[in-house]
């Protein structure tokens, strides 16, 4: 791919238009009809002449002394260019970098006036923060051991119906003397018959309907 | 593709001679010229170091031949020691930063001369249609 910088700095152009393409060729001789023409060259009048001989005369002088004017000037310009380097400018120069540091050293001051009252400022809020989250964390721990005691109360309530070596065959006995049959029935109502042997009490509509089917 | 730009593209070798001339950019039936500098040797078509104004050559509805240049970087090519083509020449004279081109004062007594004898024909002729008349 062309960088479009390497189509604008080439040093021949892409499209050439030359002269030749209506024109015959170098090598080609004068035609036949024009061998004997002459070309009427132009007539100048002798005053025409003279006067725009002195009138050009007049005018390369002007033109040299105008080149070389600029000529001169470009040289100067030059020159003083290059006395650029010279002691007084060191000088200037040097005072300038002076006065440059100077200021330089003076902003930088200040930002540190304003940088100190900023981490001033920006630890202070620091601080806060964290005794603020220290406090926060002490109610939250606080909390906790209260919630903790809490439970331990409760247990140590519960402890007393807790089964221990000293009262497990009491505890048995108690279990086989009182036996809990967990089994249950639901019906489409979601009434709930507990025990595996109970009874179910049929009601009426469906008893009616039971028997109109046996008979 | 954008237009070059008017600092110029073409390659610069300090030591070969420049010229200050008229390069046509205009189209068929419509000149328009810059005015740039460019190696002595080289192609109208190709890239200039330089441009230094325009010319349009074409009077707009003032009746006015526009002319740009920018006669700082004129002075500076000319310290160079740039030539001047004549047409760019006739165009400083006449901006008043080159003295006046004597081809300026031939064009303008010839023009003048033409005038004058197109009047003197006139003249000529009313002479001749006005005796029958009276």
């Amino acid at each position: 791919m062309l960088s479009q910088n390497s189509l604008l700095k080439r040093t021949w152009p892409m499209l050439v238009q030359c002269a030749e393409a209506h024109r015959k060729p170098r090598w080609l001789p004068v035609a036949k009809s024009k061998i004997y023409r002459i070309p009427k060259r132009p007539v100048i009048s002798e005053d025409e002449r003279l006067e725009l001989m002195r009138l050009h005369n007049n005018y390369k002088t002007q033109m040299r002394s105008i080149r070389r004017f600029y000529h001169e000037e470009m040289i100067k310009e030059k020159s003083t260019r290059e006395s650029a380097s010279s002691e007084m400018s060191q000088r200037l120069e040097a005072e300038e970098w002076a006065r440059c540091v100077e200021l330089n050293e003076k902003w930088n001051a200040q930002v540190a006036v304003e940088r100190e009252e900023r981490r001033k400022l920006e630890v202070a809020a620091l601080e806060e923060y964290a005794l603020k989250k220290i406090e926060a964390d002490d109610i939250k721990l606080k909390e906790r051991i209260a919630k903790a005691s809490e439970e331990i109360k409760k247990q140590k309530e519960l402890s007393s119906t807790f089964i221990t070596p000293e009262n497990l065959d009491a505890a048995i006995d108690h279990a086989l003397a009182n036996p809990i049959d967990y089994n249950f029935a639901i019906d489409l109502k979601g009434n709930k018959y507990e025990g595996r042997d109970t009874q179910i009490q049929y009601t009426k509509a469906k008893e009616e309907k039971s028997a109109s089917a046996t008979a | 593709m954008s237009l070059p730009p008017a600092s110029g593209t073409g390659r610069y070798f300090a030591r070969a001679a420049k010229s200050i001339r008229l390069i046509r950019q205009g189209c068929t039936n419509r000149p328009f010229f810059h005015i740039s500098v460019t190696h002595r040797r080289r192609l109208n078509s190709q890239p200039v170091i330089e441009q230094l104004g325009s010319y349009d050559p074409m009077p707009n509805t003032n009746n006015e031949k526009l002319v740009a240049l920018n006669l700082e970087r004129v002075k500076f090519w000319l310290g160079k020691g740039a030539h001047v083509t004549d047409p760019v020449a006739e165009l400083l004279g006449l901006s008043g930063f080159f003295p006046i081109h004597p081809r300026s004062y031939m064009t303008a007594w010839r023009n003048r001369r033409t005038e004058r004898e197109n009047i003197a024909k006139l003249e000529a002729e009313q002479a001749k249609a006005k005796p029958p008349a009276s």
